[in-house]
């Protein structure tokens, strides 16, 4: 039972955004994927979640091929996704945003009748209190927090995150690695996340998959990518670029910042 | 059950929600029926024949709401469903003896039938809702710009229809001696049973779904949302709706005309619909009474009236120009329109506790 990525690339206009990357993400497993800012992190996530067609290479679901399905039908069979950009949906309260999600799935996916609920999911999620404001009025950590509520309404098996902590203070993304643990206990999903706070990763996650211009670069526990000296020299490199040099990085939040340059020794 | 499986609820809205939906429904209507009694009570005639043409509006605008405002996509068939609902109604409602000089060649074996006005009604919302759904079988594959140019083909197709084919529709002659069953009292009752309708529609899980893909459809289809065939059903739902209002229309005026169906119903109700709120159903009503006052007020001024003595020139064309104003105006200043996206019965909500923790 695995979430299998396999050969798979990606260019835009000539230039390859992912190159031939295999990654597999077991049920019950947290896998991170790191890399530079434009590293293919995102055009990955979306090569699974169908957002934008592949070039070559094959996405598995527990033996099922995806690569022809919609975004929409990948949902239904299993994968679901939070955005790097947050994109809520704006005039709905956040009770509305996770039932969206928990009510387009509900025939394709049995087994939320059994468990999930959406008041339940917003518990978990530390929103119930809020659950019936205007998405758009959360604070940002939370709007972050309803993303991922909302993706879980999906009952998924596997579930990916986008940098679920970019722009949440250090306790608010020390409560978001609860959370994700909490997430693959209880759901039992396979959950891929992305994020640039190496703290926020290195806690996490089980094993660290690391994108480098495209290609997977290396790959293994957090101890490992600690010590490899590749993942070392990208991110020297990472922070020579976008950390001191001139070039202005993507998106000037203020966390970005500080976790590119945040070192893993 | 059985089987595990849960069955498709789409349409099911809990009780207590259904409930919510069902209040502010009331409220709205009870808004919308109470500016009518008024003017029955305390109007003259002409006042009470501006009330019918306003609801007539009223529920068009809404047919316009259930799709416009919960799918964001710009439409403007609506007045071709409209004439479809009129013509249809007409043809098989106006007595034998008169649809033999009407449509002496009519097709189908029309030329014999004549139904009930109930009969009537439906058969002609029913086929409505059809030709609807056909149209919207193309309509949800595109989207954006694409998708409102083709709302623009139909009603120049539908109109096209309407006077070249002469042996059905009569051309640019008008369609007569339709029985004048409806009065404002029709009216009223329709307008708050397709308010109700509207709002359970918004509210439901359908029009929440369509709602959010309407605000992000990237998300939405990542979240499982349907996002074509949500908006077949409000695409039919409106429709029908509009089919609605070009029925009672006929049943009113007793004739019908092509052109009442062309461009002018279009930006009228598109503007009042913009004015409004087009993701308020009580957007709906404030839009068609302002504007309908305004109209009203501007063929005064259009006849050349006298002010003071002095008789002011004739000022034709004023009434397009106002809509136009008004269409510029909203999308600059407030393009949520004047509601925004909230109803009556919210605003009513949040007074009250302001009141309440105020006093
Ligand atoms: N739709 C697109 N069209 C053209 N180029 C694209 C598109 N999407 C991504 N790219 C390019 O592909 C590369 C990888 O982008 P991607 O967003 O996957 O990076 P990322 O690892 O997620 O970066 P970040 O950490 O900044 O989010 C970048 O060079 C980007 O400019
Ligand atoms: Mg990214």
């Amino acid at each position: 039972m695995a979430l299998t990525v396999d050969n798979i690339s990606k260019n835009f206009g000539g230039v390859y955004a992912v190159r031939e990357v295999s990654l597999e993400c077991q049920r019950g497993e947290i896998l991170g994927l790191i890399g530079p800012n434009g590293a293919g992190k995102t055009t990955l996530m979306n090569l699974i979640t169908g957002v934008s067609p592949s070039d070559s290479g094959t996405v598995m679901l527990d033996g099922k091929r995806l690569n022809r399905l919609s975004p929409r039908k990948r949902a239904y069979a299993g994968v679901a996704r939070t955005f790097q950009n947050i994109r809520l949906f704006e005039h709905l309260t956040v009770r509305q945003n996770v039932e969206v999600a928990f009510t387009s799935s509900e025939f394709h996916r049995a087994r939320q009748a059994s468990r999930i609920t959406i008041d339940r999911l917003l518990d978990q999620m530390d929103l119930l209190e809020m659950a019936d404001r205007p998405a758009p009025n959360l604070p940002y950590g939370y709007q972050r927090r309803l993303e991922i509520a909302r993706a879980l309404a999906l009952a998924p098996d596997y579930l990916l995150l986008d940098e679920p902590a970019a722009g949440m203070n250090r306790l608010e993304s020390t409560a978001l690695i609860d959370s994700v643990r909490f997430i693959r206990d209880e759901h039992g999903c396979g959950i891929i996340v992305i994020d640039h706070d190496l703290r926020f990763i290195m806690n996490v996650c089980e094993r660290i998959a690391v994108l480098h211009m495209g290609e997977l670069i290396a790959l293994g526990t957090p101890e490992e990518m600690r010590n490899d000296p590749r993942v070392i020299e990208v991110y020297i490199g990472a922070q020579d670029n976008n950390g001191e040099a001139a070039t202005p990085a993507p998106r000037p939040s203020p966390s970005d910042g500080e976790t590119t340059v945040e070192r893993p020794t | 059950m059985d089987s595990g499986r849960p069955r498709r609820r789409l349409w099911h809205v809990e009780g207590a929600r259904t409930l919510r939906s069902v209040r502010g429904a009331t409220i709205i209507a009870a808004f919308a029926v109470g500016i009518g009694l008024l003017i029955m009570l305390f109007g003259e005639p002409y006042q009470v024949r501006l009330a019918v043409a306003a609801y007539i509006n009223l529920i068009l605008v809404l047919g316009l709401q259930i799709f416009m405002g919960n799918a964001n996509v710009a439409n403007l068939a609506h007045p071709g469903f409209m004439g479809l609902g009129a013509y249809l109604t007409s043809i098989f409602a106006v007595p034998l003896v008169i649809k033999k000089t009407l449509i002496p060649n009519a097709p189908f074996g029309l030329g014999e039938v004549q139904l009930g006005v109930v009969s009537s009604f439906v058969a002609a919302v029913s086929i409505t809702g059809i030709i609807a759904a056909l149209t919207g079988l193309v309509l949800v594959r595109l989207s954006g710009i694409a998708a409102t140019i083709l709302t623009l083909a139909i009603l120049v197709i539908i109109h096209g229809v309407f006077v070249h084919w002469v042996d059905l529709f009569r051309g640019t002659q008008a369609f007569y001696g339709i029985p004048k069953v409806a009065g404002i009292e029709t009216m009223m009752i329709a307008t708050a049973l397709v308010i109700l309708v509207a709002r359970l529609f918004k509210d439901s899980r359908i029009g929440v779904q369509l709602r959010a893909s309407a605000t992000n459809m990237l998300a939405a289809e990542a979240m499982g949302v349907n996002i074509r065939a949500l908006r077949l059903i409000a695409w039919v739902l409106g429709g029908v709706v509009c089919g609605i209002a070009g029925a009672l229309y006929a049943y009113y005026l007793g004739t019908v005309n092509a052109r009442a169906f062309y461009f002018h119903a279009a930006f009228l109700t598109l503007a009042m619909h913009i004015l409004g709120g087009m993701r308020s159903v009580t957007g709906a009503v404030v839009g068609v009474a302002l504007i309908s006052v305004a109209m009203e007020l501007i063929r005064h001024l259009e006849s050349g009236p006298v002010i003071l003595g002095a008789q002011l020139p004739d000022l034709f064309g004023l009434g397009s120009l106002m809509l136009g104003v008004i269409i510029v105006l909203v999308m600059c200043l407030r393009s949520d329109g004047l509601m925004g996206g909230l109803e009556l019965d919210e605003v009513l909500d949040r007074h009250w506790k302001r009141w309440r923790r105020g006093g």
